[in-house]
């Protein structure tokens, strides 16, 4: 009796199961939090998917209420290859419900500090497209400033330019109190691939004890260059520090 | 904790860019039935088995789709016994062969487009070479999971049913209480969608629909424990140890091998993602990803296990790793 009870749920569990995951997509999409996931090149693609599983839901909920309107009972065969029937739905059930409960969580220092931040090659995926030099320096983002050093890596050219950038602070543990790294992640397509790019900062009072790991600063300053651990870089000198609110979209792309 | 989140944000991100895809491969393979007959398309493949491989590796054209899609067209295809050749063939290079994927490498590498082109031939010689190796074995069933295998039982056992419909034969599937067949099992419905062609149009969306959504089940949870494992592996294990592995022309191809094991990423972004190496790793090394990642990484071997057993799939990755670590090598010792 309860075993067919159970068969007569399972098609009714695959419903539940694609559904939920069409609201998770849209769910993302709305709350903004797909921003934290993937790159925004995607985001149409997820869209669209999120529509298209809760049209398949939506289909496949009519038919199993139509069949059983006219006392049709539903095959109660379930020839799975892998798992045992239901649990394909069940794990999809649960991994979404786990979604919508769960908020995501942009990547912090500790991240950036597995993912290599204190190597100071840092590297772009893409490559620049342009390179405009007469671009007001204190219009550059972090990743403009690693492009720009990437097309022409010597420090000296960039001394004495203004800049303002924003990120999260790192702690570099080979340098000195009086240094912090402040880091952008980039994604090319999704959170999994992301990695982290950095500039030195030198602050001019106090030590970076005020500024907490992963907290957001938007610093203003000027570039000079400094030897540290043994290799001449590109370094702000720090004139303002601004703590900032972690911005929508943490990335940089 | 601050790991954890890390590790459910990276879960995540890896579904939310995969299941779009995972969709898409399973509408499309699903509305192939529509306008492609496979049978036909299988018919005038060559029967020669390094033909065969070399077709089937081609063929990935029509199937514009990545690795997550192909391995249900990879196992329909053998239930309707296709070679083995084909199918191999097929299931390695479909998600490199294809022109979304290869434009998404021109892209990324538009300075390097030796890098295009070596993807594009290493994945299409390693294909054909193991669809010919696997030719070589004359009973498959050993091989393949038992869902699979009985279906070729009974294609041997029925060698000229072309003519007959699938709907006709016995103990496939289950009649419902109403005249219309019900069938359960997303592979038998995939064969019978082939012989619905002249069925009603909603009968043939009732079974797309069907389709789509075993297939969802099915694929969908194996791709989150896939997810979830690389998801685990990448946070707990430091990304700078497996970097450190390999500056030298040997290290850097095993490197990024196992990179492209653990990482599963979708073969039509994995080039992105290579790209970010491509000034500290061996041009050699940065192919072997972009080769051997869409081949076989802990995604897709969940995937596999759908169609064969673990033994086969260890074949497929002792051969596809050996095949990918020795051109790739020859290539940073002698070429580059």
């Amino acid at each position: 009796m309860t075993r067919n009870v159970i068969r007569s749920l399972l098609p009714w569990l695959d419903v539940v199961a694609i559904a939920a995951w069409g609201v998770l997509l849209l769910n993302y999409w709305l709350s903004e939090k797909l921003f934290l996931l993937i790159h925004p090149n995607y985001i149409g693609l997820t869209v669209a998917a999120g529509v298209l599983l809760l049209i398949v839901s939506g289909l496949k909920g009519l038919l199993l209420l139509r069949s059983s309107r006219s006392r049709q009972t539903f095959a109660p065969m379930q020839h799975m290859t892998l798992f045992p029937p239901g649990f394909g739905s069940l794990l999809m059930l649960a991994v979404a419900i786990a979604g919508l409960l769960i908020t995501p969580r942009a990547f912090a220092s500790q991240t950036a500090l597995d993912r290599g931040v204190t190597d100071t090659i840092t590297l772009t995926r893409v490559k620049p497209q342009s390179f405009r030099a007469s671009t007001r320096t204190e219009d550059k983002t972090m990743i403009d400033w690693i492009r720009t050093l990437q097309v022409y890596p010597e420090p000296d050219a960039y001394t004495g330019q203004k800049v303002k950038v924003q990120g999260f602070v790192v702690y570099p543990p080979k340098l000195s109190e009086q240094y912090l790294l402040l880091t952008r992640f980039v994604i090319t397509c999704c959170a999994a691939d992301a990695y982290p790019v950095s500039l030195p900062v030198k602050l001019t009072t106090g030590d970076r004890k005020s500024y907490l790991p992963d907290s957001w600063l938007e610093i203003e300053g000027q570039m000079l260059t400094e030897t540290l651990d043994g290799k001449r870089q590109l370094t702000i000198q720090a004139k303002t520090l601004k703590t900032i609110p972690e911005p929508k979209n943490p990335y940089n792309y | 904790m601050t790991q954890l989140n890390s590790a459910f944000t990276l879960f995540f991100s890896l579904l939310v860019e995969a299941i779009p895809f995972l969709l898409l491969g399973v509408l499309f393979s699903g509305l192939l039935q529509f306008f492609v007959d496979e049978r036909r398309l299988l018919a005038i493949l060559p029967k020669n088995p390094l033909l065969g491989a070399f077709a089937g590796s081609c063929i990935g054209f029509l199937f514009p789709v990545c690795e997550c899609g192909n391995v249900p067209v990879a196992r329909r295809m053998l239930m309707q016994g296709a070679p083995i050749s084909v199918a191999i063939g097929f299931l390695l290079a479909a998600p490199t062969i294809n022109p979304i994927v290869i434009w998404a490498t021109w892209t990324a590498f538009r300075d390097q487009p030796e890098i295009v082109f070596l993807r594009v031939g290493f994945s299409l010689a390693i294909a054909t070479i193991i669809g010919f190796i696997f030719s070589a074995q004359a009973d498959l069933r050993p091989f393949l999971q038992s869902g699979v295998a009985s279906a070729l039982t009974l294609k041997q056992s029925q060698p000229s049913d072309l003519n007959q419909s699938p709907l006709l034969q016995s103990g496939t599937y289950f009649l419902g209480q109403s005249a219309k067949p019900l069938i359960t099992d997303p592979s038998e419905l995939q064969a019978a969608m082939m012989a619905s062609v002249s069925k009603p149009k909603s009968f043939r969306l009732r079974l797309l629909l069907e389709n789509t959504v075993q297939e969802m089940r099915e694929l969908g949870g194996v791709l989150i424990l896939g997810s979830a494992i690389a998801a685990l592996v990448q946070v707990f294990v430091p990304r700078d140890i497996i970097l450190s592995l390999g500056q030298s022309p040997v290290t850097s191809i095993l490197a990024m091998m196992l990179l492209a094991g653990v990482v599963s990423i979708c073969s039509t972004v994995d080039s992105f993602f290579a790209l970010s190496f491509a000034s500290t790793f061996t041009s050699g090394s940065l192919v072997a990803f972009l080769v051997f990642g869409p081949m076989i990484d802990l995604k897709g071997v969940g995937l596999m296990l759908s169609i064969f057993k673990p033994r086969a799939i260890f074949y497929l990755f002792a051969l596809a790793a050996q095949l990918t670590f020795a051109l790739t090598l020859f290539l940073n010792l002698y070429i580059s």
